[in-house]
């Protein structure tokens, strides 16, 4: 469960926003209304003015972006070097974490990929299939996703297969989308309105 | 009328046209056989090979301080590494000998192990790495600050340290922007004379034994024998260094990196 009450000041703009929920949530909001902040905050790319951040009831507020166990995906997340099967194991090596090969194959055969080659050579859309498997199969307690489904064909199915794999996995998803529908595959739905949270469902 | 163009060829006309009319005066009217002689070659070699060796120690030092900088603002730190930039370069040459001398502790030690800089090819690298470090620094940053850290910020999420991802998934990356930055530094380090006419006038080791580097040999050919030698050597160390610039350039496209 994701427990986030955050005050965050940048320039003109202020966010006071409150998100605490657990499983498959939705952050919807004009452009500008602060969802990227407040992922940002969450993830630990941004430090909070005020308030705190717990996580599966351990505090996180202050810990760097590589202690909290939350992975954070936007369209341009990747390891462009890498080819696509030592993508997606990247992350649990670093966690020392140990792979089984059925559960990479079940990922696979569920996102879609059924691509090889380099990173950076593959489409936007394979490059958001892949990072987000490869954020699965290393197992964070929640997935950050900006807007990271928007160039996935599919889309509907590719988003209820992601569900599903991460409520197997027990792993809270927070995404923001651009897609109306997507909120109806949420858990939980969240707007923000020019920086404050209100909390739909 | 483009303007901008013609401005544009005006000044790089400032920085060319000397250059040329070094090699025509160097080849032509002011030609010596001094300034082409074995002597001068060695020094050319002299200085492309410690010149390269101090780019790749800069390569290896400096680059994660650049990286550094590139994500974390540290006024005071970017202030303190352009330092050597900054001053003049006989101060750097001199504040080399006093480290390396008898005069502290760390002198007397490396002089007890037999470590000297004095006239040395270590004491030569020393100096060119030293004040070709904020050049090389100062290209690099500008990179990494390009590069997308979209890339980084996922590599942190998946758990990898920044030691790891500086290492994993920035350097395997940045090929090409530290190849340019290198080679620039290599150009700085080419055309030093200040602090190693201080360090290492000459080299009293094999095998560049009695070898003085090519900017102090152009000196002392001024000094000694007047402007045709001078002219003649500075005529052949343009023309080398144009070439190996090219080369590198060549080579640096053709690289996929």
């Amino acid at each position: 469960m994701i427990v986030a009450d955050v005050k965050k000041r940048l320039g003109d703009f202020s966010l006071d926003a409150n998100v605490s929920d657990e499983r498959f949530i939705c952050l919807t909001g004009k452009n500008g209304s602060g969802k990227t902040t407040l992922l940002n905050l969450i993830g630990g790319i941004l430090t909070p003015d005020d308030g705190h951040i717990t996580l599966n009831s351990k505090e996180i507020t202050n810990l760097s972006i590589e202690r909290r166990q939350v992975s954070i995906i936007t369209p341009d997340s990747c390891i462009p070097h890498l080819d696509v099967e030592r993508h997606l194991v990247w992350g649990a090596k670093n966690k020392g974490l140990t792979i089984e090969h059925d559960y990479i194959a079940e990922i696979k055969t569920s996102l879609g990929i059924n691509f090889d080659g380099k990173v950076r050579k593959l489409s936007l859309g394979m490059r958001e299939r892949l990072a987000l498997a490869t954020s699965l199969i290393s197992k964070p307690e929640l997935i950050l996703v900006d807007e990271a489904l928007s160039n996935i064909d599919n889309h509907r199915d590719f988003v209820n297969a992601f569900r599903n794999l991460a409520a197997k996995a027990k792993i809270d998803v927070i995404f923001t989308t651009q897609y109306p529908e997507d909120s109806s595959q949420a858990d939980h739905q969240y707007r923000l309105d020019s920086g404050r949270s209100t909390r739909l469902f | 009328m483009n303007w901008l163009k013609l401005i544009s060829c005006l000044s790089l006309a400032l920085l060319v046209i000397p250059v040329i009319l070094l090699l025509y005066e160097g080849f032509g009217p002011l030609r010596d056989p001094i300034g082409y002689s074995y002597v001068v070659f060695r020094a050319i070699e002299l200085t492309l090979i410690s010149s390269a060796i101090a780019a790749a120690l800069c390569v290896t030092i400096f680059t994660p301080l650049a990286y550094y900088f590139a994500r974390n603002k540290n006024s005071l730190g970017e202030a303190l590494s352009d330092i050597p930039a900054s001053i003049p370069h006989p101060i750097i040459g001199v504040a080399i000998l006093v480290i390396v001398s008898p005069l502290t502790p760390f002198g007397r030690f490396l002089l007890s192990v037999g470590i000297n800089f004095f006239n040395t090819f270590l004491g030569l690298i020393t100096a060119l790495t030293i004040v070709s470090a904020p050049i090389y620094i100062n290209s690099v940053h500008p990179f990494f600050q390009s590069m997308n850290i979209a890339h980084e910020n996922y590599a942190l999420g998946l758990g990898a340290s920044k030691f790891r991802t500086f290492m994993s998934v920035v350097l395997p990356n940045s090929g090409r922007g530290i190849l340019t930055a290198s080679l620039i530094a290599m150009s700085r380090a080419m055309s030093e004379f200040g602090s190693i006419s201080i360090v290492a006038y000459y080299v009293l080791q094999q095998p560049f034994y009695g070898v003085s580097p090519a900017p102090v040999l152009i000196f002392q050919y001024y000094t000694y024998y007047g402007l045709g030698p001078a002219v003649t050597a500075s005529a052949v160390m343009i023309l080398v260094s144009i070439v190996i610039m090219i080369l590198l350039r060549l080579v640096k496209r053709s690289t996929k990196l």
